[in-house]
This record gives C-alpha cells, sequence and structure tokens, in this order.
C-alpha cells in the first residue's frame, strides 16, 4: 500500500529534510548541500508517498526498487531513509566518519535500500532495467525507479539502458532525472549540452514527462502519470533548482559546498521561517 | 557443415521481409557442449535465466532461448549494459549468466563487473568464449589478460575447463558458489566422446599424470598440449607430472606447493599473458612459499598478437607442446 499523505503533508516533510541536509552539511563542513536541498521534494514524493516499502523488513521482497545512480547525494538520501522510519537515527550521528556505513557515496554497506552501489556513474539504469526485467518475467508488480544526476547523461551506458527499457517496453520502470544542471565543473551546459532530453528519450520510446521538480503537485503528479503510463518505462524530467528553499543559496552552482556555521545557521532560520 | 535441427534452432519466418535464419556457420552441439550442460541446468532450476548480446550462435545461448524463452533476454551490442541487466536480476533472486566473448565479459565491462557484480558478490556468471588466441578475428577478440583481471576481483571464481570433458562440471562448480564466476570456455566443436569425464572443484588442481622429473601446471587448451609434451618427454626418458588446474581462482597453493617440493623443475602453460594469470598465480604460491625450482612460464610473452589460424598462432605465440617440451629440457639443463 502506498502512503496517503497530503501535499502539504509532503511539503512539511520536505522542509524537515531540507533542515537535515543542512545539519548533516554543517557537519562535515563541505558536502552535497546544494543537490540535498534540490532534491528534497522529489526524494520526498517518492520515499513518503510513491515507494511501497515495510519500516519493519526493509529487505520485503515484494518491495519497489529504488536506485541512486550518483550514489553522492546522500545527505538528502540517509535524511530520508531515517525520516520515512527505514534507517536509525543515531547513524547520522555518523555520516560519513570512518567506519560509518553511512559513506560519502551510498554503497550496500547501508543495508538493503541500498539497491545497487552506484557512484561510478551511468550504471544504475541498467541494473534497474534488470530488475524491471525480473519483475515482469516473474509476474512482481513491483515498481523500479532510478534516480538519475543529468551530468550522468553524459555515459554512454544511460543511453544503452534507455536504448533497452524503451525497446523492451518497461512500463514498470520510471527514471527521476534531478535536473539540476551542475556537474563537477559547472552548469551542464557549459560542459555538454543535453537539451532537448525529454525528446531524446521520447526517441527511445519512453513516456517523457517534464515537470517543476520542487514543485510537490508536479511531482506527484507525474509520479501518477508513470505509474498509469502502460507500454512505456517514464522518464520525469524534474527540474530542481539548486539550493532550493534556502533563498541566498539558490541557483549556486556548487558540486561541494563549503558551509560555515554562519550560513547553517541562516539556513535552517529561513527553512524554520518556513516551517511557521 | 550441419545445420541444427528439431528443438535447437528453428528458423522464424520473416521480419519485414528479411529472412530470419539464425543459422551459424558450425555445427550442431555436441552433448558435452557449454549450451547443454547450461540448457539442462535451467531446466532443473527455473532460477537460471541467460542474457545475450547478439552472440546466441558463437557463445551457445541459443539452445535456452529456443527452449525457455521466458527466461532469456537479448540484450543486442550492449555488453557494458548487460552486465547492470545481469545484476538487476540476480539482485532479484535470479541466476543471471551473461554471454559474449571473452574479451567483452571482461576488458570491455571491467568496472561494471567490478561494481555490479563482484563487489556485491551477486550470482552473475560470466560466459566468455574464444580465450586467448583461438581466435582467427585478431586482437580485438583476443582475450590475452581476461584472467589477470578478473582475478584480481575480490569475491570472484575463475575457472577454465581443460576441454568439453569437464564443461559440464564447471557449469556445476559456477552454480555451487553463490557469487561472481567467470568461466572462460572454448565451443565445443571438436569434441572427443571417448575422453572420459573430468570433475572439477573449486580450489583444486588435478593431478592428470605423475612424473619425478618435471611439473607442469597448465588450465585450458594448454592441458592437451601439456599431455603431449608429457608423452614426448616420456618418449626422451623424462618423467613429468601434469596437472589442470583449472579453478584459477580460489588457486590450489597447497597442491602447487606440494609439486613444487616434490619437482626440480616447473613450468606453467596459459593461453593467456604470462602477467596475471597462471603463470603469475604459481609465481606467488613460490615467493609466498620461500619455494625455488627451476621455473618457466609458457604463454604470451607480453605482446600483442596478430590475428591467424589458432595452430598458426599457437606456433608463433609458443603455446604448443613442443614449446612446453623445449622449456622443461632447457631448465633440466640449466
Amino acid at each position: 500500500m502506498r502512503n496517503a499523505y497530503s501535499i502539504a503533508d509532503l511539503e512539511r516533510i520536505a522542509l524537515v529534510l531540507r533542515r537535515q541536509v543542512v545539519r548533516l552539511v554543517e557537519r562535515v563542513r563541505i558536502g552535497y548541500l546544494q543537490q540535498g536541498l534540490g532534491a528534497a521534494d522529489l526524494f520526498t514524493a517518492l520515499y513518503f508517498r510513491e515507494l511501497r516499502l515495510k519500516e519493519d523488513d526493509p529487505a520485503w521482497p515484494g518491495r519497489d526498487r529504488c536506485i541512486l545512480s550518483t550514489a553522492h547525494n546522500t545527505a538528502i538520501f540517509y535524511a530520508t531513509l531515517v525520516e520515512r522510519g527505514l534507517m536509525p537515527p543515531a547513524l547520522l550521528e555518523h555520516y560519513t566518519e570512518d567506519g560509518s556505513p553511512l559513506e560519502v557515496n551510498a554503497s550496500e554497506r547501508v543495508g538493503p535500500l541500498v539497491e545497487a552501489t552506484c557512484g561510478s556513474l551511468g550504471q544504475g539504469l541498467s541494473v534497474a532495467v534488470g530488475m524491471a526485467i525480473n519483475a515482469r518475467q516473474r509476474a512482481r508488480d513491483s515498481r523500479t525507479y532510478v534516480i538519475l544526476g543529468d551530468g550522468e547523461l553524459q555515459e554512454g551506458q544511460v543511453w544503452e539502458a534507455a536504448l533497452s527499457a524503451g525497446g523492451l517496453g518497461l512500463d514498470n520502470l520510471c527514471v527521476i532525472l534531478d535536473r539540476n544542471r551542475m556537474q563537477v565543473e559547472g552548469h551542464t551546459d557549459k560542459i555538454v549540452s543535453m537539451d532537448p532530453v525529454g525528446e531524446k528519450f521520447a526517441a527511445f520510446g519512453w513516456n517523457a514527462l517534464d515537470v517543476d521538480g520542487n514543485n510537490m503537485t508536479a511531482m506527484v503528479g507525474a509520479l501518477d502519470a508513470a505509474r498509469d503510463c502502460k507500454g512505456k518505462p517514464t522518464l520525469i524530467v524534474a527540474n530542481t533548482v539548486a539550493g532550493s528553499g534556502v533563498p541566498f543559496l539558490e541557483g549556486q552552482l556548487s558540486h561541494l559546498y563549503l558551509l560555515t556555521p554562519e550560513e547553517a545557521a541562516r539556513a535552517l532560520a529561513v527553512l524554520e521561517e518556513t516551517a511557521r | 557443415m550441419t545445420v541444427p535441427t528439431g528443438s535447437e534452432s528453428p528458423p522464424s519466418a520473416t521480419l519485414g521481409g528479411f529472412r530470419d535464419a539464425r543459422l551459424y556457420a558450425r555445427e550442431a552441439l555436441s552433448e558435452r557442449s557449454y549450451g547443454r550442460a547450461l540448457l539442462a541446468a535451467a531446466l532443473a532450476d527455473e532460477r537460471i535465466v541467460c542474457l545475450g548480446a547478439d552472440l546466441s550462435q558463437p557463445t551457445e545461448s541459443y539452445l535456452f532461448r529456443d527452449r525457455i524463452p521466458e527466461r532469456y533476454v537479448n540484450l543486442g551490442l550492449q555488453e557494458a549494459n548487460m552486465i547492470g541487466v545481469a545484476a538487476g536480476m540476480a539482485r532479484c533472486g535470479d541466476i543471471a549468466f551473461a554471454h559474449s566473448f571473452c574479451v567483452f565479459v571482461t576488458r570491455r565491462v571491467y568496472d561494471q563487473v567490478a561494481m555490479q557484480a563482484a563487489y556485491p558478490k551477486l550470482n552473475v556468471k560470466l560466459a566468455g568464449f574464444i580465450p586467448g588466441l583461438t581466435t582467427s578475428l585478431g586482437v580485438s577478440h583476443q582475450a590475452t589478460d581476461d584472467i589477470a583481471l578478473m582475478r584480481a576481483l575480490p569475491n570472484m571464481v575463475v575457472i577454465e575447463p581443460a576441454g568439453p570433458e569437464q564443461v559440464g562440471a564447471a557449469v556445476h562448480a559456477a552454480l555451487g558458489y553463490d557469487g561472481p564466476v567467470y568461466l572462460r570456455l572454448q565451443m565445443a566443436s571438436q569434441d572427443d566422446p571417448s575422453i572420459p569425464l573430468m570433475p572439477l572443484e573449486l580450489g583444486k588442481g588435478m593431478v592428470l599424470r605423475q612424473g619425478a622429473d618435471a611439473a607442469i601446471l597448465a588450465c585450458g587448451m594448454m592441458v592437451g598440449e601439456a599431455m603431449k609434451a608429457a608423452d614426448r618427454l616420456a618418449a626422451q626418458g623424462v618423467s613429468v607430472t601434469v596437472a589442470n588446474m583449472a579453478s584459477l581462482k580460489p588457486f590450489d597453493r597447497e597442491m602447487t606447493a606440494d609439486l613444487a617440493r616434490r619437482h626440480p623443475v616447473l613450468i606453467t602453460a596459459e593461453n593467456h599473458s604470462v602477467i596475471g594469470g597462471l603463470g603469475s598465480a604459481v609465481a606467488e604460491v613460490l615467493a609466498l612459499g620461500g619455494l625455488s625450482p627451476r621455473f618457466a612460464m609458457v604463454g604470451v610473452q607480453d605482446v600483442w598478437a596478430q590475428s591467424g589460424t589458432t595452430p598458426f598462432l599457437m606456433e608463433r605465440y609458443g603455446l604448443t607442446a613442443g614449446h612446453i617440451e623445449a622449456q622443461v629440457l632447457a631448465l633440466r639443463a640449466a
């Protein structure tokens, strides 16, 4: 069963996650702050509404799968798992510390909800295609989701996987493209121009949607539409803003943000204010 | 050429006016081929799935495709994607056999194999064909570093059976290990059914012939060459032990050390570079164990090879019984 949170509930949760992202990055000083804030809404929509998971049984074979293909956006990912009740909160105390299972790039040392160890970019969608084929062959109704980075689209393997998923008509597969237009060296368009992304996937046989990835209503609607689409996999181009939710951070393209304690306090104050 | 008949490969009608012959210029598979062993295993275990990359004929997976199409996926020319797909299926409980030529399931997809199969220790079985110099297609298809690459990955098992007589046992051994396996296979076109079946146990070498003057440790097609060399040496009064080291990882260190202690001369023979393969595995045992027989490695000597027929290439790059024989004699005289 999917959760029945309202849009307002989900928006409140996204604020909680944003505050947690700021706290985690403040703890390590330099981290994936901008990506985490930008993706807070899509993580919320996925983990709190879309994915069928069991808090008391993370390895439940019938669960929906979600692969974080970039693997590095872990502040928001771990915060989400904890808030959703899928991971003990105490683990966050040791985020990225030596010996902690919460590594900078998520690996399956965390447990079964890291559905594949990615981070070597471009591989997550292939694994998801395999999961979707398995579900189809074994007549399971489990769905598979992939959170893909937009810089990651430059990897050739993504297009191999996109071609196969489209050709096989895997309608139990959904990609959420976190289109924050940011990669290590800056704006994606300055590195490799990739638009129009949706049309490219559509040409490969996908149902391509384009939404404001920081609008909860739009995200939830797109996930509903993906589930209703038959015969094709769905790509949701989630146009997100790096640093979303904190005005002085919004739009700052920084792969690894150096967050001062003063900035962290300001960001938390803004997010507290929004929550009221 | 014998055209496969009956259940093996029924050609389909036409697709857009093109005739889909699905035939390949080779003989029907022998009873002891990989293709038949895989099919038999899959009929007995419904967790087994089969992935192809447009090479179902030369990788012998067409038998599976035609008999169990509901568990077969042809991904086309997408080896990198195929490894990820195999891993995704394995994560959901399947035992995924992924097929291509040796070079394309190892070197071409090394990172995918490392991250998606070896690190998570998944049931992804890589079935590679045309090992070493056993292809006329030239350098692009010659796998002379595949054992080295796969051996370096934690969790990975590496098996190279000696011939059709050991292929069934190799498939069985691969299924007996809960994790990734690289099967280095030759096509079974030259099966001699009079050769008795040979077992295979992971981590165990097998002495095929006992001698006292020298020991030859071989794998794959070089086991046959080693046996021929032993015959020729016996005719000269030199008695030779031959061991089949089909389990390249885990490797039988105990047997290797024992052979090194009991023979003054030790030779390795492999259809692979002498860097990182069987020769290196034996050298590691010798060095770490403080053992010092006179030692030589027969194999590809850190060069890229040209194209040609297999007998031509084996002669040119030093992979024949004659080369093994010469090494034994040279070390005995040293």
